[in-house]
């Protein structure tokens, strides 16, 4: 399962990140900061051809040597980034797939409340709990 | 990567160049040494060939050598194989190139925009490009490529020689040996011949030239003209002309020379040890004690650091000896060498290798495959397969080398392709790897490119390197190389990848380089990526810190932070600030340091507790450091606490006590109140209202609201005014962001006052905090020129105030600084460009305006109730103090209920003196001893009502002298009555106070107070009146139809039945300008009312119409009054009239409103009529009350007033809850109808007759009887009337009823009545036989004179007239 987990505004500032191992969570973060490039790279390269018919799974962003990351840009140009230990092999692309389209759904429900203030930190607990459900059981 | 001073061509061949040794003799090498040079030194500056130089390659195609280097070299052996790294010397040497290359200050910096980023960088690397320079340089010699193998040797002897030839022979013999002994592995030789060249060194200023001269003319006997060369030099001596300025090549290649030879003894090895940690990683355990070992190191560092202007002006005195000819004749002899001896010299080896090549190729064609393989010598299995010399493979190598070293590209690409080939099939990786590299390098190098450069061979190359190989170095060249070719062909992306993945644990300064190069390639792609760089330059400026780079280090941060700056990555921007803090502390850039450490404080945290106070802790430290020259005047500004600077308040004045004893002050403004703004609107409309009273009824055009307290909300645009000699206070808010306590104390406020030369003076005040451990400090009183005193208060909000916790023996670091209080205006949004752009107004709520004295008034409360009844009159005083050293005058007070005091009015003095009782019932009211004629004369009195009312809302107080002089204080009574609506009031009171001098800058000054009274109910007093039947001849004298019943209904509502006993109506008093009230027609005899709870009472009255006098004053008489108190109370004078009044003023006020409307419509008839039916009688009841409160008995004492508009309507004393309809504007008013009701009362009718009338109806069987009808004009009109005694027939069962009689005689008549004119007319009715008989059915009409008949109207009364006939 995943070890981070970001969601990431339009104007490219975290909304919310999660990561399994609290004490490199800098490392998390500098790893999701960057990954913003090579996503903005893909929506670059994929807009132009296809429109708004792009797919928002953006698959595999780049692998470093610990982790893979990969990445999910909404249609208003959220973007969800997982990522997920080298080591572990038994995710597949449709799971992550999976991940985040329920990312993507949970993050729609906080959008939908009307308390929430879009733009803010996302603090819902509903939203909480489905990224713990994806990330990795420690212990 | 980074842009470059030199080309990619220039740069790769300048990689490989030709080497040339150098052997001097040490008569030589004392020569040159004059210069402060070696030989090999002294021709560095003039390798480049500035001439083209040509060579005919195997096929004897003229080849061109363009732009040619050589590089001349002395001669160092050594025994030892060649290392595959670099030796720590060497890594010492190129830290040091790089230590000492910094960017310049000052330098332009190119912009990138990327996307919203800004990114302000340097474009190019110096310290990369000397970095590779020299890296390439130094490679150690290798066996399986020739490129930096020596190919000629340079053998120098003095001229002063005894005999140069043998010196010659000697070195020859000495290059020979270090060639071919075996001893020495190192140097590398190319060739076995190796090319040697003679040089005869003639120093001009010693030496004999002729003598030089026929040593050369032997030489070349000997060597050939080509093979020597006769080099003069030191033509100048080096005392004679030492101010000559001539320029020194040598400083920019010797800078390196001088660092190698240099013993670096300095402690970057125990520099680099603190800072070694995880890049991405805080350390919290090492950081806490990192920096006092900093501390420590800072003097070590300061030895350390060589900055380069020291180093150059070491290297400056080179070459002293020579003139700018010797440095021409330099130029020429390298020049003669190359062309006349080393380009032969190569020339003739390529054709000879040539030669060699085609042979062993074919030999090894001819060779049987099999033999080939199992060739015993060759272990081609190896991966360090080695090939003796003489190989043909390495022969091909051999040959490429030389063509690529004269830049013969093409027949290079091929011999390496071959060489390359044979390698790989021979599985000897190091020579394979060799070729692939050179192979592309040279690939890329041909000019006509007739194939593209193939990258894959530099990967293969790189790889095999580092993984098979095992050498990086080799690897390192390699990645510089592709990197560079990759670059030039807008391959960034692919360089960075080259770049990031050559770098490895082993050497940091590599790796931090490599990174560095690798954001520069990201920043440089065609999409720019911009947080990639930033992600690279963070993991470089890691590895720089580690290598003991701590400026490079430093410098990558700060570029990443460009990236990472307020995008609300917090975590990542704590971490880079922190780093750069540290970074600058240990830099000696405290100032930096600062800047970067308060960013992680200000910024909204995210961070853990004790990451925080690790954060604080390594603040204050630096902060310490750097400001710990006390120059006191310009402290350092402090980032926290958080000062919330819009939140600051600014009052003017003292602080206010409350209470003092029984004194109960104003409560004006005080701190502690919330803005509000409806409040302020009411208090700014009060104040309109007394300036306007004080300006006779205008307010000034330049009238501004006084504000005491100053905050966000008030219009802070002018400059407030503050007076000499009182205190202001400034309440400041703090935050603290972290989780983290802050102590605080010794906080003060700092100031600065700039003096006009008028008594106005402006004081303007910046504050200062520091820090205390009291929630209220009031400190730094300043006294400034003499005049004013300024005392400044803080007041410190959320603000923990507890030492730094957890920490075992930390002595607690305490720092001085300051805080800005910066108010930023409201936004504007008054003018489009206010609303298209972010502007503010000015905010001047901390400059002000320090005025001349002004009076400044106290007001204390005495015995002021917080509870009363409804109606509850109750006496206090109230106690002027001016407590400043100037006179005030015109003491006026306005309040949002005006009826609810009364400072009593002067005009009404009590005409009889106050009786004694007065004091003894301890009433609030002036009471008289009960005249002896009481009971039967209402004493009655004419007041005006002016002597009570004021024109408006504004009182004048009445002071004595109406000045109160400095010190001086005054006590007036004041009177107050109970609100008639039950509940909580909030009253308001505004005092106006002004300066008796005048030209002040403040016109006047004012005091609020707010009560609030809590007015529980009383009693509730109705009245209604009525037309008396009474004829006119049975009341009491009085002229007119003007009998009306008044009945006073008084019922005790009161709640509480705990404290409330009874309510004793005391007195009844009319007051009225048309009406007298006469006594009390009581059925009930009971001389005192006395209520208890629930309990009602009905109270009788008759009045009648007086005369109207001048002026229509107030009739006011008292037509009861209780027996149980022998005393009278005056309700003409003060209190009850004042109240009373008031009451009216309001209550007409509401009437007058309410009948604007009305007016213009009214007819003469309804006018008439509402004459007619008009009343206006006002009834005060006086009671007391006896309430039990905490076991005593206290008597309450009140008055209630009742407004009697009309006849017929109940008023009440309590006024009901008005519910106000919405009415639309457009709605017709109703059609005029008059009102029956009310013309029915135009004329009062009234039927006198004997109740029983005896009537022998044996004896005469009609019965006729006198009835007389009494007509009373109740209107000031004439009205016609028409009185029809006929029965109408239009329904039987009245005709049934009244068919028993009838009335006789004049059946209609028809009158016109005068204005309240009475009229008797005298009627018969006929009876049949006894019985009971109504006689109430003549019917009368009644209309206004000139009117039409259609306002006539039935004046019948409805109550019957019943006769009683009797049979005799």
């Amino acid at each position: 399962m995943a070890v981070c987990i970001a969601v990431i505004a339009k104007e490219n500032y975290p909304l919310y990140i999660r990561s399994v191992p609290t004490q490199n969570e800098l490392k998390f973060h500098y790893t999701v900061h960057t990954s913003l490039d090579v996503v903005e790279e893909k929506i670059s390269a994929v807009g132009k051809s296809l429109g708004d018919q792009r797919e928002l799974y953006l698959g595999l962003l780049y692998p470093t040597e610990d982790y893979k990351v990969y990445g999910y840009v909404t249609n208003s140009k959220v973007k969800f980034v997982i990522v997920v230990d080298s080591s572990n092999t038994s995710l597949r692309d449709n799971e992550i797939r999976s991940m985040f389209r329920k990312l993507h759904n949970s993050f729609t429900d906080v959008m939908c409340n009307p308390f929430h203030n879009p733009g803010d930190q996302i603090q819902s607990k509903a939203f909480d709990g489905i990224v713990s459900g994806m990330m990795v059981q420690t212990g | 990567m980074a842009q470059c001073v030199q080309s990619v061509q220039e740069f790769v061949q300048d990689s490989f160049v030709p080497m040339v040794a150098v052997l001097c003799s040490e008569e030589a090498e004392r020569v040159t040494r004059k210069n402060n040079l070696n030989f090999a030194e002294l021709l560095r500056p003039f390798c480049r060939l500035t001439s083209e130089g040509h060579m005919r390659d195997p096929n004897n195609q003229v080849q061109v050598v363009k732009n040619l280097r050589i590089f001349v070299n002395n001669v160092v052996t050594s025994p030892n194989r060649p290392p595959t790294a670099l030796s720590h010397a060497q890594s010492k040497i190129l830290n040091e190139v790089v230590l000492s290359c910094q960017p310049q200050e000052g330098v332009v910096n190119n912009v990138v925009t990327a996307g919203d980023y800004d990114l302000n960088f340097s474009a190019t690397t110096p310290w990369f490009e000397t970095y590779r320079e020299n890296f390439l340089q130094s490679m150690p010699a290798s066996d399986h490529e020739f490129l930096n193998h020596y190919l000629a040797c340079l053998l120098v002897v003095s001229s002063t020689e005894a005999v140069p030839v043998e010196q010659f022979l000697k070195l020859s013999q000495e290059q020979h040996r270090i060639q071919h002994s075996g001893e020495y592995t190192n140097p590398k030789w190319f060739i076995p011949n190796t090319l040697k060249y003679y040089v005869l060194l003639h120093d001009m200023s010693e030496g004999d030239e002729q003598r030089a001269d026929a040593v050369y003319e032997d030489m070349k006997q000997r060597y050939g003209s080509q093979g020597c060369y006769l080099l003069k030099m030191n033509t100048r001596s080096f005392s004679a002309e030492g101010d000559e300025q001539i320029p020194d090549p040598w400083s920019q290649y010797l800078q390196r020379n001088i660092l190698h030879t240099q013993v670096r003894t300095a402690a970057s090895s125990t520099l680099s040890g603190s800072l070694e940690s995880h890049p991405l990683q805080l350390d919290i355990t090492s950081s806490s004690g990192s920096l006092h070992t900093l501390g420590a190191v800072k003097t070590e560092l300061k030895k350390g650091a060589r900055d380069p202007e020291s180093l150059a002006g070491g290297a400056g005195s080179h070459g002293a000896c020579l003139t700018l000819n010797d440095h021409d004749h330099i130029r020429q002899f390298i020049q003669e060498f190359t062309f006349r001896g080393l380009l032969p010299h190569i020339e003739k080896n390529i054709r000879q290798l040539n030669d060699q090549v085609k042979t062993l190729i074919l030999k090894i064609w001819e060779m049987p495959p099999k033999h080939f393989c199992s060739c015993p010598e060759y272990p081609k299995t190896m991966t360090s397969s080695w090939y003796p010399p003489e190989a043909p493979e390495l022969q091909i190598r051999k040959m490429a080398d030389l063509c690529f070293l004269v830049q013969h590209y093409e027949l290079a690409y091929s011999c390496y392709h071959t060489a390359k080939k044979d390698f790989l099939s021979d599985q000897a990786m190091l020579y394979a790897a060799g070729a692939l590299e050179m192979a592309a390098v040279s690939a890329f190098l041909q000019a006509g490119a007739p194939r593209p450069y193939p990258a894959h061979y530099m990967d293969t190359a790189i790889q095999t390197y580092r993984d098979v190989c095992k050498n990086m170095v080799l690897a390192e060249r390699c990645v510089l190389l592709n990197a560079e070719i990759l670059k030039s062909q807008g391959k960034y992306s692919d360089a960075a990848t080259l770049l990031i993945k050559m770098t490895s644990e082993d050497s940091d300064l590599r790796s931090a380089l490599l990174l560095e190069q690798a954001a520069h390639c990201f920043i440089n792609m065609r999409n720019p990526m911009v947080r990639k760089f930033a992600f690279h330059m963070i993991l470089a400026g890691h590895r720089f810190s580690k290598a003991g780079q701590r400026r490079h280090a430093l410098r990558c941060y700060c570029q990443a932070m460009q990236v990472y700056k307020e995008r609300s990555w917090s975590l990542a921007e704590d971490h880079i600030n922190f780093t750069i803090g540290r970074q600058s502390f240990t830099l000696r850039q405290p100032e930096k340091a600062v800047i970067a450490f308060r960013q992680i404080l200000t910024n909204d945290s995210r961070q853990t507790a004790t990451q925080q106070s690790a954060f604080l802790r390594e603040y204050l430290y630096v902060y310490k450091v750097t400001t710990f020259t006390p120059d006191g005047l310009s402290l350092p500004q402090l980032p926290l606490p958080c000062i919330h600077c819009s939140a600051t308040r600014v009052y003017f004045g003292h602080e206010r006590r409350l209470a003092e004893g029984e004194k109960q002050a104003a409560t004006h403004v005080s701190l502690d109140q919330e803005y509000d703004q409806d409040s302020a609107d009411m208090w700014c409309h009060l104040e309109e209202q007394l300036v306007a009273a004080a300006n006779r009824g205008i307010v000034p055009v330049n009238f501004q609201p006084t504000q005491c307290c100053l905050n966000s909300q008030t219009d802070n645009q002018r400059h407030p005014l503050a007076v000499v000699e009182e205190p202001i206070i400034v309440e400041v808010t703090f935050r603290n962001p972290l989780k983290v306590s802050l102590a605080l104390s010794n906080l003060s406020l700092l100031w600065r006052f700039t003096a006009d030369d008028a008594p106005p003076s402006k004081e303007k005040m910046t504050n200062e905090l520091a820090i205390t451990n009291e929630e209220i400090l009031a400190l730094g009183v300043g006294v400034y020129s003499g005049f004013f005193v300024l005392c400044c208060h803080i007041n410190i909000h959320s603000v923990d105030l507890l030492l730094p916790t957890g920490q075992q023996t930390f002595d607690v670091m305490v720092v001085h600084g300051k805080q800005d209080l910066m108010i930023q205006g409201p936004r504007l949004n008054q003018t489009k460009e206010d609303k298209m752009t972010v502007r503010h107004g000015h905010d001047q709520r901390l400059n002000f305006i320090v005025t001349s004295p002004m009076p400044l008034m106290e007001i204390f409360f005495l015995q002021f109730p917080t509870a009363l009844l409804c109606g509850e009159i109750r006496k206090a005083y109230v106690e002027f103090c001016n407590v400043s050293s100037v006179a005030l005058c015109g003491l006026r007070v306005v309040s949002t209920h005006p009826d609810f005091f009364s400072f009593g009015s002067q005009a009404t003095t009590p005409l009889t003196p106050v009786s004694p009782t007065s004091a003894e019932n301890n009433s609030a009211y002036k009471t008289l001893a009960t005249p002896p004629q009481s009971g039967s004369a209402a004493f009655e009195m004419l007041v005006s009502a002016e002597d009570f009312s004021q024109p408006s809302g504004v009182i004048d107080i009445p002071i004595d002298g109406s000045t109160l002089q400095p010190g001086e204080s005054t006590q007036l009574p004041l009177w107050l009555r109970g609100p008639d609506q039950e509940g909580v009031h909030e009253i308001n009171f505004l005092f106006y106070y002004e300066s008796t001098g005048k030209g002040n800058k403040i016109s006047h000054r004012v005091l609020r107070h707010t009560v609030f009274i809590c007015a529980s109910r009383s009693l509730s007093v109705q009245a209604s009146a009525c037309r008396s039947c009474v004829p006119p001849h049975h009341s009491l004298g009085d002229k007119g139809g003007g009998g009306t019943l008044i009945f006073i209904d008084v019922e005790n509502i009161n709640m509480s039945e705990a404290g409330m006993r009874e309510f004793h109506i005391v007195q009844v008093s009319s007051s009225s300008q048309h009406w007298r009230l006469h006594k009390c027609i009581n059925p009930a005899k009971d001389k005192d009312c006395k209520l208890t709870s629930r309990e009602r009472a009905k109270l009788c009255f008759r009045a009648t119409r007086c005369k109207p006098q001048k002026g229509t004053p107030y009739r006011i008489n008292k037509p009861y009054l209780s027996a149980l108190f022998q005393y009278m109370i005056i309700s003409s004078s003060t209190p009850c009239g004042d109240f009373f009044f008031r009451g009216c003023q309001t209550s007409e006020s509401h009437k007058s409103q309410s009948c604007v409307s009305t007016e213009d419509r009214s007819s003469d008839i309804t006018n008439i009529v509402r004459k007619c039916n008009e009343l206006d009688l006002n009834i005060i009841v006086i009671w007391k009350a006896y309430v039990v409160e905490d076991n005593k008995q206290l008597i309450l004492e009140g008055q209630l007033h009742v407004a009697l508009q009309t006849i017929g309507k109940e008023a009440s004393s309590l006024t009901p809850r008005e519910m106000v309809l919405l009415k639309f504007k457009s709605q017709l008013p109703p059609p005029v109808i008059l009102p029956s009701a009310e013309l029915s009362q135009l004329v009062k009718t009234s039927l006198h007759y004997p109740e029983t009338y005896t009537h022998p109806f044996v004896q005469d069987s009609l019965c006729v009887v006198p009835v007389t009808l009494t007509l009373s004009n109740c209107s000031l009109a004439q009205v016609d009337v028409i009185i029809d005694l006929r029965h109408k027939g239009t329904s039987p069962e009245t005709l049934e009823v009244h068919s028993s009689f009838t009335w006789v005689g004049q059946t209609q008549y028809k009158l016109q009545l005068k204005p309240q004119e009475v009229l008797c007319l005298t009627l018969q009715a006929c009876f049949l036989q006894a019985g009971v008989y109504n006689l109430n059915t003549p019917r009368v009409f009644a209309k206004p004179a000139e009117q039409g008949a259609m306002c006539e109207t039935s004046q019948q009364t409805a109550s019957p007239s019943l006769i009683f006939i009797n049979n005799a």
